[in-house]
C-alpha cells in the first residue's frame, strides 16, 4: 500500500500534537499550559489511535513476527545489565572491583542485545520460509 | 619613561582580565599614566581623511580608533579596552563554534551519498529522501523539547559566555550523592533562553544530533516505512538522544562520576564517539533487528547474499564530504578557539585527520590480505570507522595514538561486519552499526586507555580538576568511567530505543509491504524514481520472489 493521504494526516496530527504537548510543558505554570499540556496529548493519543487504524492499509508484510517472551528477555537482560553496573559502582570503593562490577553489567547488557535479540529475530525469519 | 608607561598599561590591563570581571570598573577616575597612554595612542589613530585615501597594505585598518568607546566625554578607557578583548574572545569562539556546526550541518550530505550509493537504484529517492527528511524531523523535535533535555542545564561554559540562561538541571540524591538526570530550560529556545549564547551552542548541538538520527537510516535503508521513520525521528530527536548527551555533555550523572565517585574525571567524550555515534549505532541495532533483514540477503541455510549498491562513486565522495565536515566535528567541540586551552583545536584536527588515514589503511588491507581485493566499500567504511573511533578521543591523545586507535578501528569494522551479517543474521546495508556502533563504543574506551593527560581545557574536565589520563598513562579509574559509559549505552540506550521502536512497530508497523519491498521503495513510497530514465536490469531470482513467497 505504502505512502498513502491517510498516512500523511495522521503524521501531522502526531507533529501537532506534539508540539502542543511541548507547549503545555513549557508553560506549564499557566492556565493555557496546561490545556496545551491535555489538548496536545489528547492528539497524540488521537494519531496514535489513526496509525493503528491505517496500518492494515499497508498490506502484507515480509516478517512473520518474533515471539514476545524472547524480545521481553532480551530487552530486561539489557537493562539489567546497566542496573548491575550501577549498583556494582556502590558495591565497591576500589577501581578494580568496580571494574569488575562494569564489566560484568556489560556482558549481562550484550546477552540481550546480541544473545536473545537476534536469537528472537531469528526464529521466525523470512529467509527460513 | 616610555617603556615604564607601557608596561604599566599592560599590568594594569592584565590584572584586569585575571581578575576575570565581566564588568571591568570604568575608568572615570582620575586619569592614570594608563589612560594617558591610550589617549596618546588614540591620538595617533589615522584620521578619517587618511583612511579615505585606502589602505592596499592593511597597515591602517583596525587601529585604536576601532574600539568602542562608552563614554564620549571621557574617552578611550582601559575598561573599553577590556571589554572589546573579551567581547573579542567570546566572538572568536562563537565564530569557531558556528563555522565548526556548519561544517557539520554539511555532512548529512556525505551520509545521504553514502547510504543512497549503498542501496540498490531502486531505493535511491526513498533513501535519500530519509537523509533529507530527518535532518527537519531532528531540527524540529529538539527546538521544541531535545535541547532543554540536554542542555538545559549546562550553564557555565565560558568559552561562550557562561550560558547562563541554561542553570536548570533535575536532579536526584541517590546513594548520597546528587546526580544530574536532565536540563528544563531551552523549550523552544524561548524566555531566558533568547540569548546569543545559547543559539551558538543550539546550532552546534543540533547538527550533532542529527548527525545521530541519520545513522539509523543506514541500517534500515531499503525496507524501512516513511512514516514510522519519520515519527522515530521525531522521537529519538526528542527524547533518546537529549537524554544520552545531558548525561555525558548537560552536566548530568556520567560527567559526575569524577566529582561523584572519583573515577577520573568522569565520563569524557569529547566530540561524541560514544554521545552522536555510538548513539545512532545501537539505535540502529535495535531498529534493524524488529524490521528484519530485507528479501533476499539471506538464503535458506543462513548463509548471506552481497547486495550491492548502485553507485560507489557517491559513497566514496561522500565519504570526503564526511571527512571534511568532520573537521567540524571534532575541532570544534572545544566550543572555541580562543581560551581554556582551545588552541589544542590543531593537536585535535591532526589526530582526526591521521585516524581517517590509518583506518583506511586498517579496512582495505584487511580486505586484501584476507579477501584479495580492497573492496572500496570497505575502505570507505574504514575511513568512517577511523574517524568514529578518534572523536571521543580526539581531545586527550597524541598522534601516535591516533594513529592507532584508527587502524584498529579499520580493522574493527571488517570483522564487526561479518559478525552483524553472518553470526547475528542482522541486515546493516551500509554497516552503519559496525561503523558507528562497534567503532563508537571502542571510541569510548580508547579514551580511557590512550588518553596522555597533556591537553588542558581550562585546568579541568567535568568539574574535575587536572586533565584527562587513561590506564597507559596511570589512571584506570578513567577507564572505569569510560566502561560506565559504554554500559549505559548497551544497556539503557538499546534497550530504550528497541521498546520505544517495538511501540511503533505495534502501532504503525515498521516495514513495508513485501510487494513494495520487491518493487523498490521509490515509487510507492515516494511517488517517483531517483533515477527515471535508468534502465533496471533484471535481479537474481533470489531477490525477486513475490510478495506470496516471502510472506509464505
Amino acid at each position: 500500500m505504502a505512502a498513502t493521504k491517510s498516512q500523511g494526516r495522521s503524521f501531522s496530527l502526531f507533529i501537532v500534537g506534539i508540539t502542543a504537548a511541548a507547549i503545555g510543558v513549557a508553560s506549564f505554570s499557566s492556565g493555557i499550559g496546561k490545556l496545551a499540556l491535555i489538548g496536545g496529548l489528547v492528539m497524540l493519543a488521537a494519531s496514535f489511535g489513526l496509525f493503528l487504524k491505517i496500518k492494515p492499509e499497508e498490506g502484507e508484510v515480509a516478517d512473520k513476527g518474533q515471539p514476545a517472551v524472547m524480545r521481553v528477555a532480551g530487552v530486561l537482560a539489557a537493562f539489567l545489565g546497566w542496573v548491575i553496573v550501577l549498583f556494582g559502582l556502590n558495591l565497591s570503593t576500589t577501581v578494580s572491583g568496580r571494574m569488575v562490577t562494569t564489566i560484568i553489567g556489560i556482558a549481562v547488557s550484550l546477552v540481550g542485545a546480541l544473545a536473545l535479540l537476534p536469537a528472537a529475530a531469528n526464529k521466525n525469519p523470512i529467509w527460513k520460509a | 619613561m616610555k617603556i615604564f608607561r607601557i608596561a604599566s598599561a599592560t599590568c594594569a590591563l592584565a590584572v584586569l582580565l585575571l581578575a576575570g570581571a565581566g564588568t571591568v570598573a570604568r575608568a572615570d577616575a582620575a586619569p592614570s599614566a594608563s589612560a594617558a597612554e591610550l589617549k596618546d595612542a588614540a591620538s595617533k589613530a589615522p584620521t578619517t581623511s587618511t583612511l579615505a585615501a585606502g589602505d592596499p597594505g592593511g597597515a591602517i585598518t583596525g587601529t585604536v580608533s576601532d574600539v568602542p568607546v562608552s563614554d564620549a566625554k571621557v574617552g578611550l578607557t582601559l575598561g573599553d579596552v577590556a571589554n572589546q578583548v573579551g567581547q573579542n574572545k567570546i566572538g572568536i569562539n562563537f565564530t569557531w563554534t558556528l563555522l565548526c556546526g556548519f561544517l557539520v550541518m554539511f555532512m548529512q550530505a556525505g551520509f545521504a551519498m553514502v547510504e543512497s550509493g549503498l542501496c540498490r537504484v531502486k531505493n535511491a529517492n526513498h533513501t535519500y529522501m530519509m537523509n533529507f527528511f530527518v535532518y527537519g524531523c531532528g531540527l524540529f523535535a529538539y527546538w521544541i523539547l531535545g535541547f532543554a533535555i540536554q542542555m538545559g542545564g549546562a550553564a557555565g561554559s565560558g568559552n561562550l559566555g557562561g550560558l547562563q540562561p541554561l542553570a536548570s538541571e533535575h536532579t536526584l540524591s541517590l546513594f548520597g550523592k546528587t546526580w544530574g538526570v536532565f536540563g528544563q530550560t531551552g523549550m523552544f529556545l524561548s524566555g531566558h533562553s533568547y540569548d546569543v549564547g545559547v543559539m551558538v551552542i543550539f546550532l552546534f548541538q543540533m547538527v550533532f544530533m542529527d548527525t545521530a538520527l541519520t545513522i539509523v537510516t543506514g541500517a534500515c535503508a531499503e525496507r524501512w516505512k516513511f512514516l514510522t521513520f519519520s515519527v522515530s525521528s521525531v522521537l529519538m530527536g526528542a527524547i533518546t538522544y537529549p537524554l544520552f548527551a545531558n548525561w555525558a555533555w548537560g552536566g548530568g550523572w556520567l560527567a559526575q562520576l569524577g566529582s561523584n565517585m572519583g573515577l577520573g574525571k568522569g565520563y569524557a567524550d569529547f566530540a561524541g564517539s560514544g554521545v552522536v555515534h555510538a548513539v545512532g549505532g545501537v539505535t540502529a541495532l535495535a531498529c534493524a533487528l524488529i524490521v528484519g533483514p530485507r528479501i533476499g540477503k539471506f538464503n535458506r541455510d543462513g548463509s548471506a547474499n552481497a547486495i550491492l549498491g548502485h553507485d560507489i562513486s557517491a559513497v566514496l565522495i561522500g565519504c570526503f564530504i564526511l571527512a571534511f565536515g568532520w573537521f567540524g566535528f571534532n575541532p570544534g567541540s572545544t566550543l572555541g578557539a580562543s581560551g581554556a586551552g582551545c588552541l589544542r583545536i590543531g593537536s585535535v584536527a591532526v589526530n582526526t585527520m591521521l585516524a581517517g588515514c590509518t583506518g583506511t589503511f586498517g579496512a582495505l588491507l584487511y580486505m586484501w590480505v584476507m579477501k584479495g581485493k580492497p573492496d572500496a566499500s570497505m575502505s570507505a567504511n574504514g575511513l568512517l570507522a577511523g574517524l568514529v573511533a578518534i572523536t571521543a578521543p580526539s581531545g586527550f591523545v597524541n598522534p601516535i595514538s591516533s594513529g592507532i586507535i584508527g587502524l584498529i578501528a579499520g580493522v574493527l569494522v571488517c570483522v564487526s561486519v561479518a559478525f552483524v551479517e553472518n553470526t547475528l543474521k542482522i541486515d546493516d546495508p551500509v554497516g552503519a552499526i559496525s561503523v558507528h556502533g562497534a567503532c563508537g563504543l571502542f571510541g569510548v574506551i580508547s579514551v580511557g586507555l590512550f588518553a596522555d593527560g597533556k591537553s588542558n581545557y581550562g585546568g579541568a574536565w567535568n568539574g574535575v580538576t587536572g586533565s584527562v589520563t587513561g590506564l597507559f598513562y596511570g589512571d584506570a579509574s578513567q577507564l572505569v568511567a569510560q566502561l560506565v559509559g559504554v554500559s549505559t549505552l548497551v544497556g539503557f540506550v538499546f534497550g530504550f530505543s528497541y521498546a520505544l521502536n517495538w511501540v511503533l512497530d505495534i502501532f504503525l508497523g515498521q516495514r513495508v509491504s513485501a510487494e513494495s519491498e520487491v518493487a523498490g521503495l521509490d515509487l510507492p513510497e515516494m511517488g517517483q524514481l531517483g533515477y527515471p530514465e535508468f534502465v533496471f536490469t533484471p535481479e537474481p531470482a533470489f531477490m525477486t520472489a513475490t510478495p506470496q513467497a516471502a510472506v509464505a
